[in-house]
């Protein structure tokens, strides 16, 4: 396990040096809406290693089934393919699994923003009944019987197993979880790395205004936006209204809240499938199509939808957990 | 009353740092802390400011559309996010003042900053609309071209407005607007294209009118006024509290000296009063101080309220303390440190705070009397006084008495008279008696009476003098044992100096004695024994040798001490020895065997050594014992044995019994290998004679040359023995023929008869040698030996220094003499034999002195056997015990006969064989025969031959004296012939001497015989000796010896040797030579 978690490291540490060479030697960072995803070097590679432990620790839950891991698959792109993903007992859960990786550039944590840092949305999910249906106590308990992962936390923390600590373990780690080094930021740096349709898919994607909310080093996460705002995107679901489509009207209770949403980073999305809160669209080609019919009021004719998936492509960027 | 006035003072000024320290940790608090969590507050807002315009700044990038990307705004809100924690973690400490002010004000930014999410949505929401307008209008150019440029006019519009926002721009466009509507337009297409048109600008429309209003929201926010209230709120409070801290310290700073001032009147007045009480405080601590007792006194709080000094002198160690402010406890715990406490009773107890009156002991063993005792005030008054010189003479006399009753010797105490008044337990245990039994009684009733009576009064004089006395005594145990003891009595005085009793310390010395008399029976042992002692330590070191040892190595004590046993090694034996040997020693205790060593002169010897390993009580070897004997002699004796079984001591010649092994070798080998042996038996010719003329250390060392010049003539491979006396052996090996043995033979002849020169004399002798040859003449080493022998006798016979080979004829006359000897046997029973009597006259008186009685044989067949033939061969049979005795009794009672008959002066001669007295003859039967017989032994004379004295010297003198204890006459017999000297003449009881008739037969022509004879006569009569001449033949040899003195005389001249029944006629009738003078001429004897 220990070595695992080195040879993680190890391989870890080495990818982050090669995808910081093309940025050495970049010239200058294009000016674009979009900016390169870059690591944070400064996180200490124990506690990434723990919080990874964790992040795969099944005590976590109520009975020993469900980790993180679970629904944020990391070798899928972070989240699963399911449209709500299943907890504890088979529980289903009202919202489509947000992916984990990139997750701190997000402005906040949930689709509906209600956990402001890492370490609070951390807390989330195992005290959920349809997630872990567990508590900080009873995970506590669980850990403290490890003599390992006892031994771990003393090492790492003056006050050993804690909530705070595992929180703060798992959202270290989750910190760790940035997708560097795609095409699309190597072309940023001034390589010469898309292909004309890619780059013609850019252009498109900018002249729809897709760019507008899908903006920022996580081509999205770093505002709300309404679901519908050219249209009623719920009444054309033609599905019943579900708690979760309220999105911030549940943190706020405010009227104006409703349907309100965290705008969800594109930079992972041309891999994780199916898309919007409610998991509703299953392709990519569906996505982009009623995004650009209920948040920009236009048709997108099926040449511009390909190019524009084309240049989505380019932004999966890379990550030992990640392989896609 | 010092100490009183130290304590007031001290508590005073305790009192005061204690106020001061207070004050100033107030004040501490309020300026420190307070002024922290400002600086801070303030440093925050601060920040706070900066981070409010820049979503202020950013708000109106974004709503002018300049703002691209939100991440800076994300990173703006975490920061933002930041401060507020660290805000309110700060100003929720102290400052309830500030929470409403501050609620408002995190309020104001929250709704700031969500209206900037909006904003942010909204304006990306219009940014879009105003983008795809000319897209919109592009395509109204390629569709409806005629209404392209009212599009492009209306957006342009648009456009105004937006960067305006006038109303007039407004109202234009709301014209417009209704332009459109009223287009008629032919194709589905242009006016879905209008419809898409008409919903995106009001779209935008609306979007910007949103925006605008959340612009304004925005705007509108009074997040500054809440910023500065919250600000003013913030200086307000620190200006308040920075006041009230002003006054507060003001306000303490003057009670602190109102205090001081208060507290400094107060010790005036007290020091005052003290003053007055310290005089009277000085008197008593005086007192208190001059008492010799020590003295502590202790208030209700058991602070100390006077020690005197005493107290400290008793407690010495009290000075490493500040004793002036030591508590009680403390005091208690100090003293308790090297102190035990005991009850007045004597028990030992341990309490920490001990009440009421006690022994203390401290450690330096002085004593004290400690009392404890509350004070009506609740404190403590301590007294100790020193009782140490009680406390010790209390424990010296129950010392003494103990040491009385458990000393390990007898002590008994008597009065003046010895009359025990007091024993101790000691001596109970060893004279068996209790004190009760012993007491009263005097001390004389132990007595042994082993002492004598002078011993016991020396004592009591001395005692009585007033001295002491020392001594042993030998006493009696109840139980009847007696012991030892050592003792020591001395007076006992009173104070006048008058004896009151006696006191006597005994130790019984039993075992010692028995020890002391075991040692020196040890240490005698080991000095007087004869085998070598060597005691070395552990580490082989020597620590003590033995007399004995110092006699064999010759190394003593002073040579050897501390050195290491190596010193005697010999060098003779391997280093592997040793090791054998000490690992004996080691692993089983002892060690015993054969080793050589070496003396303190160099020279080796071999010894018989035993080492055992003795071990200490621990089970370690302390010592090693080694005991050993010098088996030198042991050894030669050893090797001189196997030599003499084998070797002739003399000549170093292999003997009788090593020849006989090799001859029977020599003989298997000449089997095997078919080839001869020559077996020379050769015999020395005169050798008797230098023995008896030389001495027999002359003759010793002549046969040593003689074996070496035969030696001298042999080859390697042939053996020399000494056969015994003058015979020796020679073997040759492997002769090819006879003739060799003969050529050796003669070699070896000439080589002996050459001569030897013997201190410095010429010495002639010569060899007679008898050869047998195997396998011609014998099979086997005894024949062979035998027959070589009787060749040897056949060469003597043929004349001396001369070889006989052994032949068939030689062994016929052995089987002759056989044969005689077988007939001899039976003569004696057939009555062949018969004795012969020849008188021996004395012619000048005209007598017959004597008979001699000869022994005649009459053989049946071979006619009368000569005695020269039949006596040696009875003589080697050892038929003549026999035949003497029967020639003894029967000749005596024959002279009994003749002398009944009137021949009474008549007397007997008869011969003894030296083999006579080997085979038995003795006095007592001597005895017999002359008793029974009836004859008086004088007329009774025993010849006995020359060689009979010379032979056997010691034996045969002390067989002769016996037999002439029986008062029988002894003459020898062929006088001159034989080696003799005249010193046996003197050892002998000799009577008489024969003249042998070999001197006489020449007699008187040979001058030499005739000088001889009357050199012998002379001699006779100087040794007082009777003389008869034998073999007088002639009447001038009658005569010569007549005139020479010699009266007696036999022979044929006067008569032949006769039957008895002749005898008696011829002494009635003795011939006329025999009464006329010797005139007849006789013949010789048959001899």
């Amino acid at each position: 396990m220990l070595l695992a978690v080195a040879f993680k490291k190890s391989l870890f540490l080495l990818t982050l040096f090669i995808s910081l060479l093309p940025l050495a030697t970049a010239s200058e960072t294009k000016s674009e809406p979009i900016k390169p995803l870059v690591a944070d070097l400064t996180i200490d590679p124990k506690l990434v290693a723990l919080g990874d432990q964790l992040f795969h620790d099944p005590r976590l839950s109520k009975d020993n089934s469900v980790s993180c891991a679970s629904c944020h698959q990391l070798s899928q792109g972070g989240t699963d393919d399911k449209p709500r993903s299943s907890g504890v007992d088979g529980a289903m859960g009202e919202i489509k699994t947000p992916t984990v990786f990139n997750c701190s550039y997000n402005l906040a944590q949930f689709w509906d923003g209600r956990a402001v840092t890492l370490e609070e949305q951390a807390a989330g999910p195992i005290h959920n009944p349809v997630e872990m249906n567990s508590s900080w106590s009873e995970v506590r308990a669980k850990l403290s019987r490890d003599p390992s992962m006892v031994a771990a936390f003393n090492e790492l923390f003056d006050d050993g197993i804690s909530s705070d600590n595992i929180a703060t373990a798992i959202a270290t780690f989750e910190r760790s979880l940035v997708t560097i080094n795609s095409r699309f930021d190597r072309w940023l740096q001034g390589e010469n790395s898309l292909t004309e349709q890619e780059l013609q898919g850019y252009r498109l994607f900018q002249n729809y205004g897709c760019i507008s909310c899908h903006q920022g080093a996580n081509v999205g996460g770093n505002m709300y936006a309404y679901m519908g705002a050219m249209g009623d995107y719920f009444e054309s679901r033609n599905s019943k209204l579900t708690r979760a489509d309220l999105g911030r009207f549940n943190v706020t209770g405010q009227e104006e809240d409703r349907h309100y949403f965290k705008v969800p980073s594109l930079r992972l999305a041309a891999i994780n499938p199916p898309y919007f809160h409610d998991g509703s669209a299953t392709t990519l080609e569906e996505a982009v199509r009623i995004m650009g019919l209920y948040q920009l009021g236009r048709e997108i004719p099926e040449a511009h939808i390909q190019d524009i998936i084309a240049f989505l492509r380019t932004l999966i960027g890379e990550h030992s957990k990640l392989t896609p | 009353m010092k100490l009183l006035f130290q304590s007031i003072g001290q508590r005073r000024g305790l009192l005061l740092l204690g106020l001061s320290m207070t004050f100033i940790m107030l004040l501490g608090l309020f300026w420190d802390d307070d002024s922290d969590d400002y600086a801070e507050l303030s440093r925050l807002m601060l920040q706070l400011k900066t981070l409010d315009a820049r979503f202020d700044r950013d708000m109106l990038r974004i709503a002018s559309f300049l703002m691209v990307q939100y991440d800076p705004l994300v990173k703006t809100s975490n920061e933002l996010n930041q401060i507020r924690t660290r805000f309110n973690a700060t100003a929720d400490r102290d400052h309830e003042q500030l929470s409403e002010q501050n609620r408002l004000f995190w309020q104001t930014m929250k709704t700031k900053l969500d209206l900037l999410e909006k904003i942010k949505f909204q304006a990306a929401l219009v940014r879009n609309g105003i983008h795809y307008l000319p897209t919109l209008a592009q395509t109204f150019n390629q569709q409806e071209p005629a209404h392209y440029n009212q599009i492009v006019e209306f957006i342009n519009q648009l456009y105004s407005y937006q960067l305006s926002s006038a109303d007039s721009h407004f109202n234009d466009i709301l014209g417009s607007l209704e332009q459109i509507k009223q287009w008629s337009l032919s194709s589905t297409q242009s006016r879905d294209l209008v419809e898409q048109l008409l919903f995106h600008i009001d779209s935008n429309l609306h979007g910007l009118a949103k925006l605008d209003s959340l612009k304004k929201s925005y705007l509108e926010v009074p997040s500054q006024t809440y910023f500065s209230a919250l600000h003013e709120q913030l200086e307000k409070q620190r200006v308040t509290e920075t006041a009230i801290k002003r006054q507060l310290i003001v306000l303490l700073s003057l009670s602190v000296c109102a205090l001081i001032i208060g507290l400094w009147l107060l010790i005036r007045s007290l020091h005052n009063a003290h003053l007055e009480s310290k005089r009277a405080w000085n008197r008593l601590h005086d007192a208190v101080d001059n008492l010799s007792e020590a003295f502590a006194l202790f208030d209700a709080d058991h602070r100390p309220v006077l020690y005197n000094r005493r107290f400290e002198a008793f407690y010495p160690w009290l000075k490493e303390y500040p004793i002036d402010s030591l508590t009680l406890d403390e005091l208690q715990a100090a003293v308790a440190e090297r102190t035990e406490y005991y009850s007045l009773e004597g028990s030992l107890f341990t309490d920490p705070r001990p009440q009421g009156q006690y022994v203390e002991q401290i450690d330096n063993n002085t004593w004290y009397l400690a009392s404890n005792k509350p004070t009506s005030e609740g404190g403590m008054v301590c007294v100790r006084s020193d009782i140490s010189a009680s406390k010790r003479a209390e424990a010296d006399s129950r010392k003494l008495s103990r040491v009385l009753k458990q000393s390990p010797a007898s002590v008994v105490i008597t009065d003046t008279q010895g009359v025990i008044e007091y024993v101790n337990p000691w001596f109970e245990r060893v004279s068996g008696y209790s004190a009760a039994e012993a007491i009263g009684q005097n001390s004389s009733f132990l007595k042994s009476g082993n002492l004598s009576r002078q011993d016991y009064e020396t004592m009591w004089t001395r005692l009585k003098a007033g001295r002491e006395w020392r001594g042993m005594f030998h006493n009696r145990h109840k139980d009847g044992s007696t012991y030892w003891e050592s003792a020591s009595i001395s007076p006992l005085r009173d104070e006048h100096g008058k004896i009151t009793s006696f006191i006597a310390v005994k130790e019984d010395i039993t075992a010692q004695k028995l020890a002391e008399d075991q040692l020196r029976m040890n240490a005698a042992v080991f000095d007087t024994t004869a085998e070598g002692i060597m005691v070395t330590d552990a580490e082989n070191r020597i620590k003590t040798v033995n007399p004995a040892f110092t006699r064999i190595t010759g190394y003593g004590l002073d040579d050897v001490l501390g050195k290491s046993p190596q010193l005697l090694k010999s060098g003779r034996h391997e280093p592997a020895f040793y090791e054998q040997l000490w690992n004996s020693v080691r692993q089983q205790g002892h060690w015993s065997g054969e080793i050589w060593n070496k003396r303190k002169d160099g020279t080796l010897f071999p010894e018989w050594l035993s080492i055992s390993a003795i071990k200490g009580a621990n089970g370690d070897i302390e010592e090693y014992v080694a005991v050993f004997t010098d088996i030198t002699q042991h050894k030669e004796n050893e090797e001189q044995i196997r030599y003499q079984a084998n070797y002739d001591a003399l000549t170093g010649l292999p003997n009788r019994t090593l020849l006989s092994d090799r001859l029977k070798q020599a003989i298997a080998s000449a089997k095997r290998e078919q080839w001869m042996l020559g077996i020379l038996f050769l015999d020395l010719d005169h050798f008797k004679v230098v023995n008896d003329t030389f001495g027999h250390a002359v003759g010793d060392e002549l046969l040593q040359l003689v074996a070496a010049r035969i030696k001298a003539c042999l080859r390697e491979s042939d053996t020399i023995a000494r056969f015994g006396g003058d015979e020796f052996v020679i073997l040759l090996q492997d002769i090819a023929e006879t003739d060799s043995v003969a050529q050796v033979a003669t070699y070896i002849i000439d080589q002996i008869t050459r001569g030897f020169s013997l201190n410095g004399r010429e010495i002639s002798i010569g060899a007679s040698i008898g050869i047998t040859i195997y396998p011609d003449d014998a099979a086997n080493a005894d024949t062979l030996l035998q027959n070589a022998d009787m060749a040897m006798y056949q060469a003597k016979e043929r004349g001396r220094s001369t070889y006989q080979f052994f032949t068939l004829s030689m062994q016929q006359k052995t089987l002759d003499r056989r044969q005689l000897e077988l007939e001899l046997r039976h003569a004696i029973k057939n009555g062949e034999l018969e004795i012969y009597y020849q008188p021996v006259v004395n012619p000048s008186l005209n007598q017959t002195i004597s008979v001699e009685a000869l022994l005649r044989w009459n053989h049946p067949k071979r006619g009368q056997v000569s005695p020269a033939t039949f006596i040696p061969i009875a003589e080697d049979s050892g038929q003549i015990g026999e035949i003497g005795r029967w020639v003894l009794s029967n000749a005596c009672r024959q002279l009994k006969v003749w002398q009944d008959a009137g021949f009474s002066n008549l007397k007997l001669a008869v011969n003894l064989s030296s083999r006579q007295r080997e085979l038995g003859l003795e006095a007592a039967d001597l005895q017999q025969v002359i008793d029974q017989a009836g004859i008086k032994p004088e007329s009774l004379t025993l010849e006995i031959t020359e060689s009979l004295l010379i032979r056997d010297t010691e034996e045969a003198l002390v067989w002769l004296s016996s037999l002439k204890a029986l008062g029988v006459k002894l003459s020898v017999d062929d006088f001159g012939t034989g080696y003799s000297s005249l010193s046996y003449l003197k050892r002998f009881p000799v009577d008489a001497l024969k003249i042998d008739r070999s001197f006489v037969s020449d007699l008187p022509e040979d001058l030499e015989d005739a000088t001889l004879v009357k050199t012998i006569v002379a001699m006779a009569q100087n040794l007082n000796l009777s003389l008869v001449a034998e073999g007088v033949e002639t009447q001038q040899q009658a005569e010569f010896l007549v005139n020479n003195s010699c009266r007696n005389l036999q022979g044929f001249y006067y008569a032949r040797p006769m039957p008895a029944a002749e005898v008696g006629t011829w002494l009635s009738k003795p011939p006329s030579n025999v009464t006329s003078g010797p005139t007849k001429s006789l013949f010789t004897d048959s001899e």
